[in-house]
């Protein structure tokens, strides 16, 4: 059983609208997805340029700062419409293995971003230099697994269901 | 339609298979994360909003394979998604939406889009462009959450 400020949480007359109505929800999952849609890819193409692999006409630097404040905005609008989604559920969510898979990935994505910070940070040396270092390939391909990690425990979180209790389909659906 | 009124979908693998069907949703958003990110990036750039040093074309071209991996990713999961249960997407709201929407989508792509953004690096015509192929694939995306709920 979740804790009672889990259920409370759920309770609330906010959280209880949002879930029960056949519109917000949707519409709220639609632009949680619609960010994902817009900026997840901005992510690989910035490692992927990193790596050497994708657009190697042009700087580094170009792709990597010019992205940056779009990836931002990006990551602002699905994890706003993320914490929205499991707000309204978070009952329901809280014994959901998966979904504790998700937030230590998260967590790993932001110790990812501490430890490579001087990657980024002084990313026009990359222009600079003859190869990429290793480093920097290192960060962009960690980079890429835990995103598409994030991705894949995400959409499993809808197929899981706590063993022994009938299931309420309409509140398990994605 | 009548085509899939005789098939039978219960023994499809992705209704026998317990990972099937997931592993086909991750792929298909991976596949649009890439497709609409790519074309994202065009789009920032012919709205006037960044990545200025680089030309619209230059970014299209640099896009171009990477586009159409996302986007052949997304063609191949979504009718093996379509799959699992043919006549119930055939009905769906959501579904003819965002079918409406991707051709649409695809054709002004590879069209339209194609020309300005090769063409053109500011103006009216580059924002007008912009914000179309914007507003198409959102609407296909919205589309494609809207299946679960209609």
């Amino acid at each position: 059983m979740p804790p009672e400020f889990v259920q409370a949480l759920q309770d609330m007359s906010i959280a209880t609208a949002l879930r029960e109505s056949a519109l917000v929800f949707p519409v709220i999952l639609s632009l949680h997805l619609t960010g994902m849609g817009l900026f997840g890819g901005l992510i690989l193409m910035t490692d992927l340029r990193i790596l050497g692999i994708a657009l190697t006409k042009h700087p580094v630097s170009d792709i990597v700062n010019g992205l940056r404040p779009w990836k931002h905005l990006g990551l602002t609008l699905t994890a706003t419409c993320g914490a929205l989604l499991l707000w309204s559920k978070a009952a329901i969510y809280y014994p959901n293995p998966y979904l504790w898979i998700k937030l230590t990935l998260f967590a790993l994505i932001i110790i990812h971003s501490l430890v490579f910070r001087g990657v980024y940070r002084n990313i026009g040396d990359l222009d600079r230099s003859p190869a990429i270092p290793g480093r920097a390939k290192l960060a962009a391909a960690l980079s890429i697994v835990l995103w598409i990690s994030v991705v894949t425990a995400g959409r499993w979180i809808g197929y899981w269901e706590p063993k022994g209790a009938p299931v309420n389909a309409a509140q398990v659906v994605n | 339609m009548a085509l899939f009124l005789a098939y039978d979908p219960s023994s499809n693998p992705l209704n026998t298979n317990e990972w099937a069907f997931p592993v086909c949703e991750v792929l298909h958003i991976l596949g649009f994360a890439v497709g609409i990110g790519t074309i994202t990036m065009v789009n920032i750039r012919l709205l006037g909003l960044g990545l200025k040093k680089e030309s619209p074309a230059d970014l299209w071209k640099g896009t171009f394979p990477w586009t159409l991996a996302g986007l052949a990713l997304v063609l191949i999961t979504g009718p093996l998604i379509f799959s699992s249960d043919p006549n119930m997407y055939l009905r769906n709201e959501g579904f003819r939406f965002k079918i409406t929407m991707l051709v649409l989508a695809l054709l002004y792509h590879y069209t339209i889009y194609r020309w300005v953004a090769l063409n053109k690096t500011s103006g009216g015509a580059a924002v007008m462009a912009g914000l179309i192929s914007l507003l198409l694939w959102i609407s296909v995306v919205f589309g494609g959450i809207f299946i679960a709920f209609v």
